[in-house]
């Protein structure tokens, strides 16, 4: 029992991710609306879908508006509630946008008591005909109103973002392989290192291990993102996606490690030669996942400069899932190595008989 | 045993088949916000555990059949 802790902790942490992180509801937030553009000095109806929102709870009257920058933006004339998710927000344009330029690209606001309020940035375009030659003019119609009293909520939600709704969960169930095949992959160099130095066949069978697990861990996250880039992207494989294609060549590196090690018959240069290769896989590997894309521009969520943990793409509260998915499937990953090592020692064992 | 490591892979691309004409008719995996990718994904990881447990078994298999 005490020998097994850790398999217990990484076990209760795997489950921990999977129940919080498939039951805690996204944000409320805009999934939708429409028209898209807009032209100035007209009236529109702007139809708005809402995600996870409660439109008919809100007891106060729901504010909806159109932000331009800080100090420009105007408010819905009329609100009109269809459903919890659908409403329609009546907008009177002004005659002249707040600049000289040509179109304005306008963030969209939905405020009420119930949800808190949801943002859609930089979404909806008006267009001015005539340009405003006395820009007062513009300025003075857009500062009538003042976004204030907004309510914030603090839930313990998930954030919502349009492009990946609810897929954003998939933070728990894609990366956490990640970064577990690359401690993994650690502990299998560090006993490749150990087999060097003191010639001991144990090390041998540790380092397979671990790069089993590793590899393992690595088809994983690789298909488990393809799933992803199905529906996200509109492909299984994307070649425009470096970190698709580098991933994909390091893990074949890793796989003819396997093959390596089937063609030699005598164990001392079998373990010798592939401690050998799997540091030199190691270093590969770090070129290709940890060099290269934060080199070119991914089509990665969050992969905006830095692409690992950047702090804008982290909310807190998928911290609290995250990191302990992390924890867990190392620890997974750790079992699972331990069962293939003490196979291979068995098999050793009856072997010499 | 080598058997049942074809059928369930054979089993892994009628699911991926599946899906795949499941969203091209009635945007099967987008829609309720694309929850479905999420229940795919976990149905993978699931799988590759499977097959992990898989490769044990027929391993462990040999090694009976050598003491015996």
């Amino acid at each position: 029992m005490r020998k097994y802790w850790w398999k217990y902790l990484g076990v209760a942490l795997i489950v921990y991710s999977f129940t919080v992180g498939l039951l805690v509801p996204l944000k409320p937030g805009i999934y939708s609306y429409d028209p898209g553009s807009m032209n100035t000095g007209q009236t529109y109806t702007l139809s708005v879908t809402g995600y996870n929102t409660f439109y008919t709870k809100a007891k106060d009257p729901i504010r909806v508006w159109l932000k331009y920058d800080s100090i420009h933006n105007i408010v819905a004339t009329k609100v009109k509630i269809l459903d919890d998710r659908k409403l329609e927000a009546s907008f009177q344009i002004p005659k002249y946008l707040p600049t000289n330029d040509r179109v304005g690209v306008m963030s969209l606001i939905v405020d009420d008591d119930h949800d808190g309020f949801a943002v859609m940035p930089s979404t909806i375009f008006i267009k001015q005909d005539s340009l405003d030659k006395n820009t007062q003019l513009g300025s003075v119609s857009w500062t009538q109103s003042k976004i204030q009293g907004i309510h914030g909520k603090d839930q313990f939600n998930f954030p919502f973002r349009v492009q990946l709704s609810e897929t954003i969960r998939n933070l728990y169930y894609h990366v956490p392989f990640w970064f577990a095949m690359f401690i993994i992959f650690i502990a299998g160099i560090s006993q490749s290192i150990q087999y060097l130095r003191t010639g001991n066949q144990e090390y041998d069978y540790k380092s397979m291990s671990f790069t089993m697990v590793g590899t393992i861990f690595g088809i994983i996250g690789l298909f488990t993102g393809m799933i992803w880039a199905k529906d996200t992207w509109g492909t299984y494989w994307s070649w425009q996606e470096v970190k698709m294609n580098m991933t994909a060549i390091a893990l074949l590196i890793y796989l003819s490690y396997f093959i390596l090690r089937q063609s030699f018959d005598d164990d001392e240069r079998r373990a010798k030669i592939s401690a050998v290769y799997s540091i030199f896989a190691f270093g590969a590997m770090i070129a290709l996942l940890y060099v290269v894309p934060r080199m070119v521009s991914s089509l990665h969520p969050g992969s905006g400069g830095n692409p690992a943990l950047g702090a804008d793409d982290l909310d807190n509260s998928m911290r609290m899932v995250f990191y302990p998915a992390i924890i867990g499937w190392t620890l997974f990953g750790v079992w699972m190595t331990s069962l293939v090592y003490r196979m291979q020692v068995v098999r050793d064992k009856l072997y010499d008989l | 045993m080598k058997k049942s490591f074809s059928v369930l892979l054979s089993l892994l691309f009628l699911m991926q088949n599946n899906l795949i004409a499941q969203s091209d008719n009635q945007d099967f995996m987008r829609s309720i916000g694309k929850m479905y990718v999420v229940y795919g994904v976990i149905v993978v990881i699931f799988i590759v555990l499977v097959i992990f447990l898989i490769y044990l078994d027929r391993r462990l298999t040999k090694l009976e059949n050598q003491i015996n």
